[in-house]
């Protein structure tokens, strides 16, 4: 059995997957510093901790993500594009179209049967929109970014957040926060537009089932109801969609090391 | 210590030789200037160049000192200081260097750039740019002549069109005359246009050897650096004799086998102006992947010799209307994809590169479309990545070079290969 390792360091989380006979064996996720190589380090090492297996067994590294060229331990480099394709793909084999919304961009990726990139769109520049939208506009509520995804349900009458700027988005929300609106009514009109955003990118190269969200905003309950609702059907969401793009990272050393496609 | 990146492959001797022709361009206009040698202000696309020099005008063009600043990275300062002078953000970079430049001295590190004693616009396609004219006129209270370029929407240029073009050619040779008090030539202009049609041929023949496997030319970066005499120095001498230059080079590159992109994997079309304060830095992520353009539409906004058109000293006046007409941006969207999808055919395109620029909606407005249609009608995988040609501000080198990375990397699974080597960040 060839163990092998993904190691996806983004704008705000390393992630690594261990991956050996086509089931994830260990995994870990934690933020970034400014010590991207240590992050590396760090991130393969807790996640061989989780699996109990030693540095040596592992075949080949693979690094993805903004930092990949920063997995300086790894053979290879891949994409963050290709390797969410790959790795949507592994764990929902029906997948056409992946939208990753992960800290501070958002892609919406066109994948063929195999799991390949056929077309992709990304955000511009601007992270209006991304994980760190959500996490100041979960703050300027007075919560963690990692408490509100529910707390949208109770709904009533949506605000319209008009802001593309984070920045001044963060003003809107605490403009309707001193005018009084509840804050459920202020994160749905938040969700609602991050999803017109999202949807925005996913027409750009085709909407059709199945769609899998991935990235760290996808833990997000209100958000994948409201990008369901949109849609009109419903979304895969894997409980490892943070580790999508590792896991597609090590699906690519894989073929790497058997010389197929993995 | 990380190995220094191989440098671009230029035609050594036309590259040495542009050098040479720009210098002494800018050398020239330093002291250029008032009644002996008036300067004469245009646009680039639609340019009345051999008129004006039939009088005896030396010509600037602000677009390509813009591109220069921009590319020797000095632009920003002019553009901070148009912006303190009240233009905004979304105001076109051109006009900011422009305007900034002339605000704070008009000195370059390339030469001192005088001030315009005539200003013709003669690209009246874009509303800022007729601002921008008029933004000068009223700075210097020197004459300005708009010309109306009709916009074209059919393939061939109509008669029609061309005779309201003639009409106003023929009021901008009587002002001339008497700004100058000189009396019109026509069998000097004859005689420039003669030179430019040399000029033409050349640069035509140029341009289609990006038609060989591999190519002897990088038609996007490499060309823009060989437009210049076609552009600036159009009618005289030099420029017909530097494109004989250029492609005896181009040959020698194909008899030798020594091609721009010595293993070339990828062949691209590209569509959109270049970001020139990062050039090298956007160059690079080509090279990267063995990518070479083929055939851009870039070096065709000054006009589009390559579809047919050169100046015919037989029809004076008709043929510098039909060249006007015929700049690359002054052609509807429907004409810009047949040509977009003619190279791709010709050229034997493998993708498209669509490099949309912030500063201009003329350009860009209509990009996003073109993708989605060149993938539609072609089936060719198209990338749009978006900055700046005068801006530094608005390009983001980790994102491009993700979305770039991410392009090539598709188009080489889909030849079945393997990962980048981590090595080869």
């Amino acid at each position: 059995m060839t163990l092998v390792a993904g190691v996806d360091i983004g704008s705000t989380t390393a992630k690594c997957a261990l991956l050996e006979a086509g089931e994830v064996v260990g995994k870990s996720l934690a933020p970034v510093g400014v010590e991207l190589v240590k992050d590396a380090e760090r991130a393969l090492e807790q996640a061989l901790a989780e699996a109990g297996r030693e540095r040596r067994e592992v075949a080949v590294v693979t690094g993805t993500g903004y930092g990949r060229f920063k997995v300086k331990f790894g053979q290879f480099a891949v994409t963050e594009i290709g390797c969410h394709a790959k790795g949507a793909h592994y764990l929902f084999p029906a997948t056409h179209l992946v939208l990753d919304i992960g800290g501070q961009d958002t892609k919406a990726i066109k994948v063929d049967a195999q799991g390949e990139v056929v077309d992709f769109a990304m955000n511009d520049k601007c992270a209006a929109g991304t994980g760190r939208f959500l996490d100041v506009c979960a703050a300027a509520l007075g919560y963690d970014v990692s408490e509100i995804g529910t707390l949208s349900q109770g709904a009533r009458r949506p605000v319209k957040v008009t802001n593309t700027c984070t920045v001044f988005a963060e003003s809107e929300v605490t403009s309707y926060v001193a005018r009084g609106k509840d804050p459920r009514d202020i994160l749905a009109g938040l969700y609602a537009g991050i999803v017109s955003r999202s949807l925005s990118l996913m027409q750009r190269v085709g909407v059709e089932p199945e769609v899998t969200f991935t990235g760290g905003v996808s833990k997000n309950e209100g958000m994948v109801r409201t990008l369901e609702q949109r849609l009109g059907f419903k979304v895969n969401v894997s409980p490892l969609s943070q580790y999508v793009g590792a896991i597609g990272a090590a699906l690519y050393g894989l073929e790497r090391t058997e010389g197929t496609s993995a | 210590m990380a190995a220094a990146k191989p440098e671009p492959a230029f035609l050594t001797t036309a590259r040495d030789r542009q050098r040479e022709m720009v210098e002494q361009y800018y050398s020239d206009l330093a002291s250029a200037g008032g009644p002996k040698r008036p300067v004469a202000y245009m646009l680039v696309g639609g340019n009345l160049t051999e008129i004006v020099r039939s009088f005896g005008f030396e010509v600037v063009f602000p677009e390509i000192v813009a591109l220069n600043c921009a590319i020797k990275h000095v632009s920003l300062p002019n553009i901070l200081h148009a912006e303190s002078q009240g233009y905004g953000l979304d105001v076109c970079g051109y006009v900011k260097n422009d305007l900034g430049l002339q605000e704070l001295g008009g000195q370059t590190p390339f030469g001192r750039i005088p001030p315009p004693d005539l200003l013709v616009c003669s690209f009246s396609g874009c509303y800022v740019y007729v601002k921008w004219w008029e933004a000068l006129a009223e700075k210097y209270g020197c004459p300005l002549f708009m010309l109306d370029v009709p916009y074209m929407r059919d393939a061939e240029p109509q008669a029609e069109d061309i005779q309201y073009l003639v009409t106003q050619l023929n009021e901008f040779i009587a002002l001339l005359e008497k700004i100058t008090g000189r009396s019109f030539d026509l069998a000097e202009l004859r005689k420039t246009l003669a030179r430019s049609r040399k000029a033409e041929q050349g640069w035509v023949d140029y341009l289609a050897s990006g038609k060989h496997r591999p190519s002897p030319i990088e038609a996007y970066f490499e060309a823009v650096f060989y437009m210049f005499p076609i552009n600036v120095l159009r009618g005289t001498d030099v420029a017909a004799d530097f494109y004989a230059t250029v492609n005896e080079e181009v040959r020698a590159r194909i008899a030798e086998g020594h091609y721009p992109v010595p293993e070339e994997k990828f062949r691209l079309v590209v569509e959109g102006v270049p970001p020139y304060p990062s050039y090298r830095t956007f160059w690079d992520f080509f090279r990267k992947w063995g990518a070479v353009s083929v055939a851009a539409t870039y070096p065709k906004v000054g006009g589009l010799f390559d579809r047919g058109f050169l100046h015919d000293p037989a029809r004076p006046l008709e043929s510098i209307a039909e060249y006007s007409l015929g700049a690359y941006v002054n052609q509807s969207w429907p004409l810009r994809r047949q040509i977009i999808g003619e190279y791709i055919r010709d050229f034997e395109a493998d993708a498209v590169l669509i490099h949309g620029i912030k500063s201009c909606r003329s350009f860009t407005a209509g990009q996003g479309d073109l993708r989605d249609r060149l993938i539609h009608d072609h089936g060719i995988p198209t990338l749009y990545i978006e900055s700046d040609h005068e801006d530094p501000r608005y390009f983001a080198p980790a994102q491009i070079k993700n979305r770039m990375d991410a392009f090539f990397e598709s188009l080489d699974r889909r030849r079945g290969s393997v990962p980048l080597p981590v090595v080869n960040a």
